[in-house]
């Protein structure tokens, strides 16, 4: 017989997604069958969606085709589309009924405590559920202690497992080299904050903290991460962390998307990883802070007190942030030149050298690492390469002609209704879509006969 | 599970594989599989069971089989999702519109996904010296291609496209071992665009040169008795079909030339009725007759800015052949700039004045065309491809002999090489 995994799942990356991905790799390896199954497409084998009672029903009658189902529950993922306390009771009753069918392992990433508050026959439901459940496992006592009182459950029915049990290190470079590749100071204290972007991280605390603590020479906070979902507050919320860091001398806002092998390599260049969540279950930051020996300062709220290695420094406001970011940052000031010393500035970028008749990859690597550096200082862009021989016509070519959407779709009958709307549709657009082209042209033609100009001006002055 | 991992074994990932498939990374990913194999190393190939990209129907049979030596794994591919968000947000991106992470995940995977193939890398990837995928927008290569980033060799075969700016591109080259371009101005964008790793290097393609050529053959067989300018390839969006029809429209319009525009390949030729009778689809036909046409004509027509190498531009200069290229495309202009072998045009008036020297002077457009060939021949032959891709392999991913890569993602090492020699 098989085991069943529900979970989010790659090429996905969030949390819980990556903790999945680590764990199946183990069970694999240790010979265990085991299928997947994600509420959206992905390398799964299997998907369904499971945001409501719909979704639950369809697993239920699954279940019995499985020795057991381990489900790493997370509320986005069981209730994202109930809409309202009924449908939610529905989800937890069709999870009672998938634990009847098949022994059902409940992993815990998080749990909405608000709605098991206010709703007697959710919080009965839940209590059926977890108490039906072959195991019930969360990653810290405190979630034990937690979960028991909000649904009433022996404490005995739930297990601790290790968050990082099955963690691995997706890099293995030096913190030296990890600063170079990321273009930061090899002497300066640097605090880290990554994460999807989202208020509830607590990201802008840890900024307005730095900038309080008046570290900037000896210390940087680089805030690194993106935001998932365009919904309009995390928006917001990233427009707000640009400002501060904008404002905060030596805080920088990172917002990129990063592989699991840069962001270990983030961690690996700090000295600090700072966890300024406003809430949180347990961390998968801080597991990985805790594989490669980083020290921590974090509130402690969810599972985190216990979670945290030994040694983290807690904060509970912003002062005592402010003070735990001061002591951290005096760990390593012995690594600053001394006081009057002039800072080292970045070695200003130079174009590509290369002697094709005699290339030299030594020095091809010294330039790319200068690039590498300059490029993450906020210096000239070295790859771009051809600003300073750019035409004022590239842009407009780059606009390329008017793109029209293929009428392909391997859809049956779908290729057919499109080439039907753009035959009626084609009277009223292609008059449009000429015109655009001739306005392009003409533009393009202008501007190179002005730039043409230009440079002849320029080459009769020179004369 | 699947079968083990000979030590050392080099696995090359295209997203299809075999008799039948169409496509230039899969091309460029199957001689490279051949080349390395020939030079003595273990080569894989992990592969789907398809045959069409556009309905990636399982068409071969999934497990192992022999191809000359190469062990080829194939995978079913699975395409039960409807691909209502692929369209809904494809569009959206083809607009240039703003698409949220979430959205682009969603995308990526409302398609053809493998997962018997990204749970046989995520069993063995580490057994693997190197994993190589192309192109960078497959599926097969955006999640199969992150399992093992420390062993990955990304040959992302990128265009100047609006998928080429997603963000969940950004990981997948910013987290390889290394990076193989096809071209210099490739690099470029991909610079532009993404974060490129401090391993990359621009190791080309090879070009098979016939042994001869055969014009007369085309015109026998065709009945194409005048001088013509040619295009082969899909005429589709994107490729610029549509621009050389109007250029080629605006020409005979405008001048009494003795020339017609000849193309093979598919897609609809939709050539305006009154010049209809001059414009002639010769179908989909072999590469040898491909060959024969490229050498009698006039001049090479590449209208396509999309382009990572644009291997039929340097197919033609091995004809002798003049090439004319859409100067927007960074990869064409920067072969016709090294090569000195064609003339690029900005806009659509000077193709059709360029066509216009191509008619009334062929002999001055073989005069340019003479150094295409020397070209091709001292950067695009694949034992020159080949030393660039063991260099490489040698200095970012050292095989067992060497280095004793051990069963885990890193790999010992962390100097950064870049090949010396551009193609």
């Amino acid at each position: 017989m098989t085991i069943l995994m529900v979970t989010p799942y790659a090429p996905y990356r969030d949390g819980i997604a990556a903790y999945a991905v680590q764990e199946v790799r183990r069970l694999r390896a240790e010979g265990v069958d085991i299928e997947v199954l994600s509420p959206l497409p992905s390398a799964a084998q299997h998907h369904l969606w499971l945001g409501g009672p719909r979704g639950m029903a369809a697993l239920a009658r699954r279940a019995g085709r499985y020795e057991r189902i381990v489900l790493q529950f997370s509320p986005e993922m069981l209730f994202g589309a109930c809409r309202g306390p009924v449908e939610r009771v529905a989800v937890w009753a069709g999870l009672r009924l998938v634990a009847a069918r098949t022994r059902l392992e409940i992993r815990l990433h998080e749990i909405e405590y608000g709605p098991l508050a206010r709703n007697p026959a959710e919080r009965r439901l839940a209590h059926l559920t977890l108490q039906a459940a072959d195991a019930v496992t969360v990653h810290t006592q405190r979630e034990v202690a937690q979960l028991s009182e909000a649904v009433g459950l022996d404490p005995g029915v739930v297990t601790l497992v290790d968050h990082g049990a099955s963690f691995t290190a997706a890099t293995q470079v030096s913190r030296d080299t990890a600063r170079a590749e990321l273009g930061l100071d090899q002497a300066e204290h640097v605090f880290l904050a990554i994460g999807f972007l989202q208020e509830h991280k607590g990201y802008d605390l840890a900024v307005d903290a730095f900038g309080k603590a008046g570290l900037a020479g000896q210390a940087s906070l680089h805030v690194v991460g993106s935001v998932r979902v365009d919904h309009p507050d995390l928006l917001a919320y990233a427009r707000r962390l640009e400002l501060l860091c904008r404002v905060t001398t030596g805080a920088h806002l990172h917002n990129k998307y990063v592989s699991d092998e840069e962001f270990d390599r983030w961690i690996v260049a700090a000295d600090t990883i700072v966890l300024p969540y406003r809430e949180i279950w347990s961390s998968g930051v801080l597991e990985r802070a805790k594989l490669y020996s980083r020290p921590v300062i974090a509130t402690d709220v969810g599972g985190i007190g216990d979670q945290a290695p030994p040694g983290t420094l807690f904060f509970g406001d912003v002062e005592s942030l402010v003070q735990a970011m001061k002591e951290r940052a005096q760990t390593t000031a012995d690594r600053l030149p001394p006081a009057g010393a002039a800072r080292q500035s970045p070695e200003p970028v130079e174009e590509w050298t290369v002697d094709l008749d005699h290339p030299r990859r030594d020095d091809v690597e010294a330039q790319i690492r200068r690039r590498v550096r300059s490029r993450h200082l906020g210096g000239p862009n070295p790859a771009g390469g051809e600003a300073g021989g750019a035409s004022p016509v590239d842009p407009l070519l780059a606009l390329g002609s008017v793109l029209r959407p293929e009428t392909l779709s391997a859809r049956p009958g779908v290729s057919q209704v499109k080439r039907l709307i753009r035959r009626v549709l084609n009277w009223e657009l292609q008059p449009i879509i000429t015109h655009l082209e001739a306005l392009q042209k003409a533009t393009v033609e202008a501007v190179t006969e002005l730039e043409v100009a230009r440079r002849d001006g320029d080459t009769h002055h020179q004369e | 599970m699947t079968a083990p991992v000979a030590p050392g074994t080099i696995a090359v990932v295209p997203p299809r594989y075999g008799p039948g498939v169409v496509g230039g990374a899969e091309a460029v990913l199957a001689e490279a599989a051949r080349g390395l194999r020939d030079r003595g190393h273990p080569v894989e190939i992990l592969t789907t069971c398809a045959r069409d990209h556009y309905t990636w129907a399982n068409e071969f049979p999934p497990g192992e089989s022999d191809d000359g030596g190469i062990l080829v794994r194939r995978f079913l591919t699975r395409t039960d999702t409807g691909g209502v968000h692929r369209e809904r947000i494809g569009a959206r991106i083809l607009n240039g519109e703003r698409v949220s992470l979430s959205d682009q995940q969603l995308w990526v995977n409302d398609s053809l996904r493998v997962p018997d193939l990204w749970h046989h890398v995520l069993d063995h990837g580490t057994g693997y010296r190197a994993l190589v995928f192309a192109p960078y927008m497959f599926w097969t290569t955006y999640a199969v291609g992150q399992i093992v980033p420390g062993r990955t060799i990304l040959m992302p075969c990128l265009h100047d496209e609006p998928t080429a700016r997603l963000d969940i591109f950004r990981p997948l080259m910013g987290g390889a071992r290394g990076v193989w371009f096809l071209t210099d101005p490739e690099a470029d964008l991909a610079r532009r665009l993404l974060d490129v790793p401090a391993r990359h290097a621009v190791i080309g393609s090879g070009i098979e040169i016939p042994g001869s050529y055969q014009p007369d053959r085309f015109r026998a067989e065709t009945g194409i008795t005048g001088p013509f300018v040619y295009y082969a390839g899909r005429r589709e969006w994107g490729k610029g079909w549509s621009d050389l029809l109007a250029a080629y429209g605006d020409l005979v319009r405008q001048y009494p030339v003795d020339l017609a525009l000849v193309t093979s390949g598919v897609g609809a030729v939709d050539a305006p009725a009154d010049i209809a009778d001059r414009v002639i689809d010769v179908g989909f036909v072999s590469d040898e007759t491909r060959n024969n046409a490229m050498a009698a004509a006039v001049a090479y027509v590449q209208p396509s800015v999309m382009e990572s190498f644009s291997r039929t531009v340097l197919e033609a200069w091995c004809a002798g052949t003049l090439v004319v290229a859409n100067a927007q495309s960074a990869v064409v202009r920067w072969h016709v700039e090294r090569s000195g072998a064609g003339l690029a045009y900005r806009s659509q008036a000077e193709l059709t004045e360029t066509l216009r020297f191509v008619a009334d002077r062929p002999d001055a457009a073989a005069a340019l065309a003479r150094p295409g060939r020397a070209y091709v021949e001292q950067h695009y032959q694949w034992p020159v491809v080949l030393d660039r891709m063991e260099a490489t392999l040698d200095a970012w991913l050292p095989g067992p002999a060497t280095a004793g890569v051990g069963a885990s993602d890193s790999v010992p090492g962390d100097g950064v090489a870049q090949a010396g020699d551009r193609p």
